[in-house]
């Protein structure tokens, strides 16, 4: 969990690397990460916990919003997306700050 | 499952892509709450469930984003490769589920990221975009 909040901030802040091509760049990689992890979780010792009928209904809703939010990547103005990012990192921080 | 999981699963489900599809993240730390919160799923079941969840969704985005020419091949090639590596020694490694004070150094770490890249943002024409001459 988290690959792309330590993966956008690497690009962006030390590569100088625009945020459009962070962003898309970091769910590029998250793709093979998560790939590799679910295996590794999977057969890990102990039983698999994994609902995959809640992971269907979840993936039904995650797979439109994922491609509408990849075409409206372009249209979205550099500053505005970067403030985006900043409000996401920002509200899950602080709910890991206050509720661990 | 009555209806309204369903509808609440797929609602959740549609912002956490959406924010895989903008932002660039994996969505589980969306797709965790939908469950933990909305259901009441176990925060085991959900984080297995979560992981099966992000693979489609990162799918669907990346072959996206590829058609969007949004994709820098070389830095995204050397940070899957490197995340592969360091999922398979973070599972040898560690087992155990982070405890409060790692989650809250992690919280810690994000809100100073936050802070670090909103001065980024609002620093006035930071982007080397070539200087207009006067």
């Amino acid at each position: 969990m988290g690959g792309g909040f330590v993966l956008i901030p690497l690009q962006v802040l030390w590569a100088s690397v625009p945020q459009r091509f962070a962003n898309a760049n970091s769910i590029v990689a998250i793709l093979p990460i998560a790939l590799a992890a679910l295996p590794i979780y999977y057969f890990r010792k102990g039983s698999p916990q994994i609902d995959f009928r809640i992971a269907l209904f979840l993936v039904l809703g995650s797979v439109i919003g994922a491609y509408i939010g990849a075409r409206l990547l372009k249209r979205i103005p550099e500053r505005e997306l970067r403030l985006a990012v900043v409000v996401v990192l920002g509200l899950v921080g602080f709910k890991e700050l206050l509720f661990p | 499952m009555s209806w309204g999981d369903a509808v609440l699963l797929i609602a959740g489900g549609f912002a956490a892509g959406f924010l895989a599809g903008t932002i660039g993240i994996g969505g589980g730390s969306l797709f965790v709450p939908t469950m933990t919160i909305g259901l009441g799923v176990s925060q085991a079941v959900a984080q297995g469930t979560s992981l099966v969840a992000i693979v489609p969704t990162a799918l669907v985005s990346s072959v996206t984003h590829f058609r969007e020419h949004n994709v820098l091949r070389g830095p995204a090639l050397w940070m899957g490769g490197g995340g592969v590596v360091g999922a398979v020694l973070g599972a040898l490694i560690a087992v155990e589920v982070p405890g409060p004070i790692l989650a809250r150094v992690w919280g810690g770490f994000l809100l100073f990221t936050a802070y670090r890249l909103a001065v980024q943002a609002l620093r006035p024409a930071s982007t080397g975009g070539g200087q207009r001459p006067s």
